[in-house]
């Protein structure tokens, strides 16, 4: 294996990290939003995803549109669904301060949403084809598909919008507090409800993101979903809760990891390692890696 | 208070003894019901185990399976490698159950310590989901201890009635219960509730509380993996996707949940109630049983989510 | 008694089962300084957080400008007009001290004077204007009890809850709250003040309440109490040789 070893190969296996790593990142984003104010682990994140990966697929076969113009489709309507998850399911159980029963509600949305796109799509695996999903870049001999670095781009931009509205705006700044401390949040007059609709639209909104970035990419089928939600999670731990840039680095290294794990040790025991990084991370340094955070006040 | 508990005892005891009545007024061998309560039991004593841990001790775990998924292989690769001695008999082999129930909780003991130690809430909960995760690759990549991706092969020709498998389900779903009501009634269960209750107070009521978290962790992947041992001597091919499903998982917490976790009856309600939505689903829906499953999951916890044991005292408070 | 801006009516609130409030009354006037005082556990802390909203009575009635509080959420409480800065000052430490202002602000009624406010702010604690991008987690004890009673007043509210203001703070730097507080009455803000130092607290405040295990003990004016040989001795008297 070593013998193969290049400076070209390690550099293209470091791009396909990054590359691939980014939609873990934009998934680990809408984990960190909701778990932020509600203090519940979406598990249903990555099915969701998986779930606008479809849409995007139906839109492209049944109705032609290309991908990249669907997300102007799928990210109004799935941040639209990510209202009405919070209005209809979690309002009461978040006023209740359940977070068990929120958590079973992420795992019951799972299992449905998982089973239902069984149905519907069968479990094939399926990928979307497009004039340009082969187009490739080739610079200074390292290959980069262009519907990855378009799938990059996004990242980059919905991290970059989100930061400003997370920082500019007033309810940006009240779903800050209340990710920080939901009863001092209250105290000054935020409105908890407001604030987790806010997150779930913007987290399901990022799903329906990385849905459209998944779709061709990687093959992908039904039950796609919930390894993404634990990738998204190992992301999520590696970056630090709670900062969209911290996040979008956690799915970086989770990406560079996968990418380096299965090509030195194998693809199976790459799992293990990110698996294991996790929960280093977790105990060693739960704030995140790229985090600097500043005590209770 | 004395007549309700004997009324509860007496009501107890008359459904154990209709269970084991059950048998002998149907088909064993055709029948959907005795697999329904064999299913039944089998999810008793996963949920009771994640009941110890998650309900009373208040450590939610997201990593059950792995334990499950211990337990079976433990009992196939004994089986399977003979390593309890060529001439020994395999077939529900007590000792081997329980071992696959030990072998588990050694496994939680190890693991508990450093994540029990340092993570706490959701992150405990995110910890035992990447655990879970870990074990099963382990097994995947196991070679031929293991199996690899298409596992072990149990050999099957013991196999003479679902009898047997009837009898030490129950005998178990009944000995994961009343476990759970004796360890409850103990100091330790008082020690669970109290560092359920408020880790600080506890602590400073002289609870060690790493102590009595790992206890409560091996505890349930104690049952979990005897739980783990019988079904995998009933599917004979214990493989990654079966018995390491991340179902096995969340199906325990579903269940305490639904009817009522922290409680002693609310996890056997939870499991045939589950267990009886599943095998009718199976049976007249089988290719949207598992959306049907969910739907009620979402269902239950949007509309009673204190389980169907809460839901009593939630009507009488009202 | 005119003006009446607060007004608790006979509340008992549990927490679980245990009683922490029983039957408790109080009053507060507009424009006026009223504090709490008793031991730890009294329930003080308890009273404040129910007016809040944070907690629910489950008997008697709270009036706020004549209109009941009970059943209402601590941010509708909070759009109302009652700013309670809790104990361990509630300050987000991850945002800056100019986000912390800002969000001080959020009522919809008090954005519309976001900028006065922060003037106002900044001329009141010219300190908090040195380090308006530091983190709210990165100042001292005392700078954040400043910048804590400042975010409060960017609501403009018009009753602020204090919650032990001065715990954990210099004599010194509390003296200074003390002075702070009593500025911001002559300015015409109604405070409702929770204190361990019963002595300065007594001093300033112009009606009291003395609690005891969840009920009212006695009450008076500011300096009645104080004159009171069995305050003096259940409350102050220790202080006193310790200070």
């Amino acid at each position: 294996m070593i013998a193969y070893l290049s400076f070209e190969l390690i550099v293209q296996l470091v791009v396909n990290g990054i590359l691939y790593g980014t939609i873990y990142g934009i998934a680990a984003i809408g984990l960190s939003l909701i778990f932020g104010t509600m203090r519940i682990i979406f598990l249903a994140q990555g099915t969701m995803i998986i779930l606008f990966t479809y849409f995007g697929y139906w839109l492209l076969e049944l109705a032609g549109i290309d991908p990249f113009v669907s997300l102007l489709i799928v990210v109004p309507l799935s941040m639209i669904i990510g209202v009405l998850l919070y209005r209809s399911l979690f309002k009461e159980s978040a006023e209740m301060d359940d977070k068990n029963a929120s958590l079973l509600l992420a795992v019951g949305i799972m299992f449905l949403v998982n089973n239902l796109m069984l149905v519907m799509w069968s479990a094939n695996p399926r990928m979307a084809n497009t004039a340009y999903t082969e187009v490739v870049f080739s610079p200074m001999g390292i290959t980069i598909p262009f519907t990855r670095l378009i799938a990059l781009g996004l990242a980059i931009l919905s991290a970059g919008l989100l930061t400003l509205f997370l920082k500019k705006t007033y309810l940006g700044m009240a779903v800050r507090a209340a990710s920080e401390n939901m009863l001092y949040a209250t105290l000054v007059g935020i409105n908890p409800h407001r604030v987790n609709t806010v997150a779930f639209a913007i987290g399901i909104g990022l799903a329906g993101v990385a849905g459209i970035g998944v779709l061709q990419i990687v093959p992908f089928d039904p039950f796609f979903g919930f390894t993404f939600a634990l990738k998204a999670l190992i992301a999520l731990a590696l970056g630090g809760i709670g900062s969209v840039f911290g996040a979008l680095m956690g799915g970086i290294l989770l990406g560079l990891l996968e990418s380096l794990g299965s090509f030195f040790v194998g693809g199976g025991w790459a799992e293990a390692v990110a698996f294991g990084a996790f929960l280093l991370v977790l105990m060693f340094r739960p704030e995140g890696l790229f985090v600097r955070s500043v005590k209770k006040a | 208070m004395k007549d309700m508990k004997t009324f509860y005892t007496g009501l107890v005891a008359l459904i154990v003894l209709g269970l084991i009545v059950v048998p002998f007024s149907v088909n064993v061998e055709r029948s959907y019901l005795i697999y329904f309560l064999f299913m039944a039991f089998i999810y008793v004593v996963i949920a009771q185990g994640w009941n110890v841990v998650g309900g009373y001790a208040g450590q939610i775990s997201l990593g059950q399976h792995a334990f499950f998924g211990l337990g079976a292989y433990t009992t196939a690769m004994f089986w399977v490698h003979g390593l309890l001695g060529t001439g020994a008999d395999y077939y529900f082999n007590p000792l081997l159950m329980i071992l696959s129930g030990i072998v588990p909780a050694i496994v939680a003991i190890i693991v508990g310590i450093p994540l029990l130690s340092r993570l706490r809430g959701d992150y405990f909960a995110l910890g035992s989901l990447g655990l879970g995760e870990i074990i099963r690759v382990f097994f995947v990549k196991g070679g031929d201890i293991t199996g690899a991706q298409d596992g072990l092969h149990l050999p099957s020709g013991g196999y003479e009635s679902m009898l047997p498998y009837y009898f030490v389900g129950l005998l178990l779903a009944v000995l994961a219960t009343v476990g759970v009501y004796f360890i409850m009634r103990s100091r330790i269960g008082m020690a669970f509730r109290a560092i359920n209750e408020d880790e600080v107070s506890a602590s400073s009521h002289g609870i060690n509380i790493l102590y009595y978290k790992i206890l409560a962790f091996a505890v349930g992947a104690f049952f979990t993996g005897v739980a783990g041992s019988l079904y995998g001597i009933y599917i004979f091919h214990v493989n990654p996707d079966s018995v390491l499903n991340i179902n096995y998982g969340l199906y325990p917490i579903l269940m305490c949940v639904l009817g009522g976790s922290a409680t002693i009856f609310g996890p056997v309600i939870g499991s045939f109630f589950m267990a009886g939505v599943f095998v009718i689903a199976e049976q007249h829906f089988p290719m949207i049983h598992p959306i049907i499953s969910g739907a009620l999951i979402v269902l239950v916890m949007r509309f009673m989510p204190t389980g169907i044991v809460g839901l009593k005292s939630r009507l009488q408070r009202d | 008694m005119e003006n009446l801006l607060l007004e608790v009516n006979g509340i008992d609130v549990f927490y679980g089962d245990v009683q922490a409030l029983a039957n408790v009354s109080i009053q507060v006037e507009q424009g006026a300084i009223v504090a709490l005082v008793g031991a730890n556990g009294a329930g003080k802390s308890t009273l404040l957080k129910t007016i809040a909203g944070v907690k629910q009575p489950s008997r008697g009635d709270i009036l706020f400008q004549n209109q009941p509080l009970c059943g209402r959420r601590a941010e509708q409480v909070a759009n109302m007009g009652i700013v309670l800065v809790p104990e361990g000052r509630g300050l987000f430490a991850n945002l800056t001290v100019l986000e912390n202002l800002k969000l001080g602000a959020y009522p919809v009624k008090a954005r519309a004077h976001l900028q006065e406010s922060l003037n106002r702010a900044f001329e009141l604690f010219p300190v908090l204007k040195e380090r308006v991008s530091q983190k709210a987690g990165a100042l001292s004890g005392g700078q954040q009890q400043m910048l804590a009673i400042a975010r409060a007043l960017m609501a403009m509210p018009d009753l602020l809850m204090l919650d032990e203001p001065s715990l954990g703070l210099s004599p010194l730097i509390s003296k200074e709250i003390f002075e702070l507080i009593h500025t911001l009455n002559e300015r015409g803000t109604t405070i409702l003040l929770v204190e361990q130092n019963v002595n300065q607290a007594l001093k300033i405040a112009q009606n009291a309440y003395v609690m005891k295990t969840g009920s009212i003990e006695m009450q008076g004016s500011g300096l009645e109490l104080l004159a009171n040989p069995e305050v003096q001795e259940a409350y102050i008297g220790k202080r006193w040789s310790k200070t």
